[in-house]
């Protein structure tokens, strides 16, 4: 590398190019170098043969590059025919550099002249494992840099260390303001660099530059780094979707606009541009202006594989409020006083109060209209059940820090760790189980037993007219406590009832997703989509609709009459662990293995807001009664609470120690329950951790976040169970927590 | 299992597979597992280096090559991969068809048309048997069994429950015999116009997809309209509520 220090220079520098390379003792091959350098002028001044009368060097190191060019792609002929013309020596010199040379040679000739010479002693220089490449070729040599970059992408793989290297030393050494900003570009960047030396076959290189920065990255980046750290080979990358997927979108870093200055005046004045070419490429940097935000600021939003969101993927409007309830009828009830016209929120007590709330008759604006997605009517059915519902809910307990709810709590024995999915109706009368066996098992909850319908036959004979009819279908030969239903051919990970309990959808390994009737217990439809394992699926909560998310990652919206999707979500960069629908029905929420959270629109199929900030993949997520916000829960045992209508994260629960499972709001949206594998269920404060928020507009427009660390006054008990990891969560109608788990000894 | 010979928990190779594993597990940060995961990741691994050897030494014997040499591994393996290990579709193409799929608005929803369920051919609601057609000489008050229309077997999942079939007994009085046309498929009798009223078989209560039951009697001596018996119960609201 000396030996091109000298040579690039000046002409006259290259009287010196002789005493150089014994000086730096870096191998024959400089020598050859300098000597080749020195010879071709040397001849050229000496001999004039049928050369550019010119003579400079700059030519003569363009002539010998193209040399090498030709050489290189084995067109002898053509090699011979200029060597014999440019009168030059018939030294060979092994191109012993990366095969990034090749290419980068092809372009050399664009160059400034003075950089040929640099190529040819990259095509010589042998690519040590970056413990020979000499610091002092780092910064010192701006010209070197200009050259590696200009023709290539990749560099000298040597050097990868060294600019890396660079950039820490600069970090380090800004202001204490800017520097947290800045410390983000290092994750994305050192993954970058790894996978492009990898990708080019630097095996060594790679391994080098991976033992030497990968302590310095970040705690929570420490799975990915390890799955890195088995990557060595191009070919291993080839069947990890995540990681290309990584390689070809951009991560997103928010960065102020004084500490953007910064660095990008440092590395384009310290001409190191493979990393400003890095950054170019890989990497988006959203500015914002502002003040730079604080370590723990940015600590809170990181976290996810693709970096934090944009400002502009968060902004379009996302219509959060309720459908508005349908008007009903309800009978009078000497227990209940209720108004006769019933229209509003299901969540209100008192039912007299409804007449005065004719201000629910005005639309919210947050609300979507009624006929934004097609919803199913209302059957004569459903309108039973909505009566029954608002029946109950006026028994409902108010809940609150003061007033805990009573857990109960469903073991389930006997399952050998093979239980791996559970739901309960909404009236709390089934639970069903999905198991590792493949089986779906449907329990009733209520002393009532499970029958089924009667067969065909004796369908004929009863009397259609009567009252009960309802209950004369029923074949009460059939009745047992608990139903099989046999068909997957996989681990069931996700169950899910539906809303009017005609119907459970099972999700399994085997990439379907089948229909039950929980009349005759039989199966109706496979739905084929996904061709991989779906890990969650769940029904609207009016029917019809249903989400299901997998290790494709996509989550697609189906509709039970269809047996084609009518929605892909596509968007996320590893599996969908965890799909939920929004209240309203037109939003789909799904938490993925690469950590972040995306908030989806039935109606188009956009992801109108991208939620960052876990720091481990999202298992749980629960939307609040009022649809404003979302709770998430991940591997990293915290929950985070977001803003929808904003999107931004408004709240932080640290206490869970391992991997939360499941979520769910009260009944009114008081208390979040969440339920995790360290065998506890905790309940939280939610009304307080939602009350005093400051959305002005600074905070929504820079996503400048200030979250109070008040996890152990939202805090409002912790229940252990015995060795039973808490899979599900459910509130009975009357604000009853219910909790479910196997029994795991 | 593990070659024999050096076979066994004597042998030094198996201790030395066993310590790779180990060593493997820990390295991808498994730091819990149960001791049997072991015994399947070598198992696991013992066949996989057999199938790739092996499917290399075919494409080496194919290339008329004498050994086995990197390439042929390379392709074995490639080949492997993308049998069975395939990965999920990249990115690029996900975006294109959910692009595509997400243009076309969504469908609306049909009032009142019972259990919302896909074409029938996209169902599991078909038997899955088939009856052998006795011929019988005697009239249609004997038992005929009929042979049901059988839907495409694409759906080849094994339904959840075993089907009723209620086989076309006659109690004597003809051939009115409850056939329910519950279901999609309706035994239409075969084609023999010769019997006209001919006991219709079936049908086994999985096929209900909802409680919108409609009981029709007398269904048996249409041979021609039994087509158009199918799906017939959806025009009836009696049990719509429901």
């Amino acid at each position: 590398m000396a030996a091109v220090q000298g040579g690039m220079v000046d002409a006259k520098d290259e009287a010196d190019i002789k005493t150089e390379p014994a000086s730096d003792g870096f191998g024959n091959n400089h020598a050859n170098d300098s000597r080749l350098l020195s010879e071709s002028p040397g001849s050229s001044a000496a001999a004039g043969n049928s050369k550019p009368a010119a003579g400079a060097p700059e030519d003569q190191q363009t002539l010998l590059a193209v040399l090498q060019f030709l050489r290189k792609n084995k067109l002898s002929e053509s090699a011979e025919i200029l060597r014999r013309e440019a009168g030059l020596p018939e030294e060979v010199l092994d191109p012993k550099g990366a095969d990034s040379a090749g290419s980068g040679l092809g372009g050399s000739a664009d160059v400034d002249g003075g950089d040929a010479s640099a190529l040819l002693s990259r095509v010589t220089v042998p690519a040590p494992g970056g413990a020979k490449a000499p610091t002092k070729a780092g910064e010192d040599q701006p010209d070197v840099n200009v050259v590696l970059s200009a023709y290539s992408q990749q560099g000298d793989p040597a050097l990868y260390q060294v600019y890396y290297n660079g950039l820490k030393k600069f970090i380090e050494s800004v202001l204490d303001c800017h520097r947290a900003e800045l410390s983000q570009v290092f994750y994305p960047l050192f993954v970058h660099m790894y996978l492009e030396l990898v990708y080019n076959n630097h095996e060594s290189e790679a391994k080098a530059f991976f033992e030497r920065f990968s302590g310095d990255q970040e705690c929570y980046y420490e799975d990915d780094l390890r799955i890195l750290s088995g990557l060595t080979k191009k070919e291993h990358m080839r069947g990890n979707e995540t990681l290309l997927d990584f390689r070809t979108s951009k991560f997103v870093l928010r960065i102020s606009r004084d500490s953007y200055q910064l660095l990008k005046r440092h590395l384009q004045e310290r001409q190191n541009n493979q990393i400003w070419n890095i950054i170019q490429e890989h990497l988006y940097i959203d500015i914002f202006d502002g003040m730079p935000r604080s370590k723990s600021q940015i600590d809170a939003m990181s976290g996810s594989l693709a970096g934090e969101a944009k400002r502009e993927a968060n902004k379009a409007k996302v219509y959060y409020g309720l459908l508005k309830e349908p008007e009903i009828e309800l009978p009078l009830d000497d227990e209940d006083e209720e108004a006769e016209n019933e229209e509003g929120k299901p969540k209100k007590k008192k039912p007299k109060k409804d007449s005065a709330g004719s201000k629910s008759k005005k639309q919210d604006p947050n609300a979507p209209s009624q006929t934004r997605i097609p919803l199913p009517e209302l059957k004569d059915s459903d309108k039973l059940d909505k009566i029954m519902y608002m029946k109950e809910s006026t028994k409902r307990i108010r809940l609150g820090p003061d007033n805990l709810p009573s857990i109960c709590f469903y073991t389930f024995l006997n399952a050998y760790q093979g239980l791996t999915a559970v739901d309960v109706t909404d009236d709390s009368s089934l639970i069903a189980g999905g198991f590792a066996d493949s089986t779906v098992r449907v329990w009733s909850v209520t002393p009532k037993k499970l029958r089924k319908v009667k067969t065909a036959a004796d369908l004929n004979l009863i009397d259609k007219e009567s009252d009960d009819v309802l209950e004369r279908i029923m074949d009460d030969k059939t009745a047992s406590e608990s139903k099989c239903l046999y068909g997957h051919t996989g681990p069931v990970y996700g169950i899910s009832f539906s809303p009017d309990r005609n119907y459970l959808l099972s999700s399994s390994e085997d990439g379907s997703v089948r229909l039950w009737s929980l009349l005759t217990f039989t199966c109706l439809v496979g739905y084929k989509g996904h061709n991989y394992p779906v890990w969650d699926t769940q029904f609207s909560p009016y029917g019809y609709y249903f989400v299901s998310g997998g290790h494709d990652r996509v989550a697609r919206l189906w509709a039970t009459d269809h047996h084609q999707p009518l929605r892909i979500f596509a968007g996320h960069l590893a599996d969908v662990t965890c799909s939920r629908f929004h209240p309203n029905a037109n939003y789909v929420a799904t938490g993925s293995s690469d950590r972040a959270i995306r908030l989806w629109d039935v109606l188009t199929g956009n992801c109108v807001r991208i939620l960052t900030g876990h720091k481990g993949p999202v298992h749980a997520l629960a939307f609040s009664p009022n649809g404003k916000f979302l709770a998430s829960g991940a591997t990293d045992g915290r929950v985070l609470l977001w803003d929808i209508g904003h999107g931004l994260m408004v709240g932080e629960l640290k206490g869970h120690t391992d991997t939360i499972y499941s979520l769910r709001f009260s009944r009114d949206g008081e208390i979040l329950a969440s339920g995790s594998m360290d065998n506890t269920v905790r309940l939280w404060d939610a009304t307080k951790a939602f009350d005093d928020l400051e959305t002005d507009d600074f905070t929504a427009a820079t996503g400048h976040i200030h979250l109070q660390d008040n996890s152990q006054e939202l805090l409002l008990g912790t229940y252990m169970t015995k060795s039973t990891p808490v899979i599900h969560l459910h509130f009975t109608r009357r604000n009853l927590l219910l909790a479910a788990g196997a029994y795991n000894p | 299992m593990l070659p024999a010979g050096k076979s066994g928990p004597n042998g030094p190779w198996f201790w030395c597979c066993l310590q790779v594993m180990i060593q493997i597990l820990k390295d991808m940060g498994v730091t819990e597992y149960e001791p049997r995961v072991i015994n399947q990741m070598l198992e696991f691994t013992y066949r996989y280096v057999t199938t790739i050897i092996e499917d290399a030494k075919i494409y080496a014997t194919h290339a008329k090559k004498s050994s086995v040499d990197a390439d042929d591994i390379k392709l074995a393996i490639q080949c492997r991969m993308d049998q069975s290990f395939t990965s999920p579709p990249p990115r690029d193409f996900l975006l294109e068809v959910a692009r595509q799929k997400n243009q076309t608005p969504l469908p609306l929803i049909k009032p009142y048309t019972g259990p919302r369920l896909p074409p029938d051919r996209y169902c599991l609601t078909a038997p899955n048997y088939r009856l052998k057609s006795i011929q019988k000489k005697v009239s249609s008050s004997a038992g005929r069994i009929t042979v049901p229309r059988l839907s495409v077997s694409a759906v080849s999942s094994r339904p959840a429950t075993p089907t009723l079939a209620a086989f076309g007994f006659c109690p004597g009085h003809g051939s009115v015999t409850s056939a329910i046309s519950l279901t999609p498929v309706l035994s239409v009798s075969s084609a023999t116009a010769s019997t006209p009223a001919v006991s219709n078989v079936l049908i086994n209560p999985s096929l209900i997809g909802s409680k919108n039951i409609l009981i029709t009697t007398n269904m048996v001596s249409q041979n021609a309209g039994g087509d158009s018996l199918k799906r017939k119960h959806e025009e009836d609201d009696d049990y719509d509520a429901l």
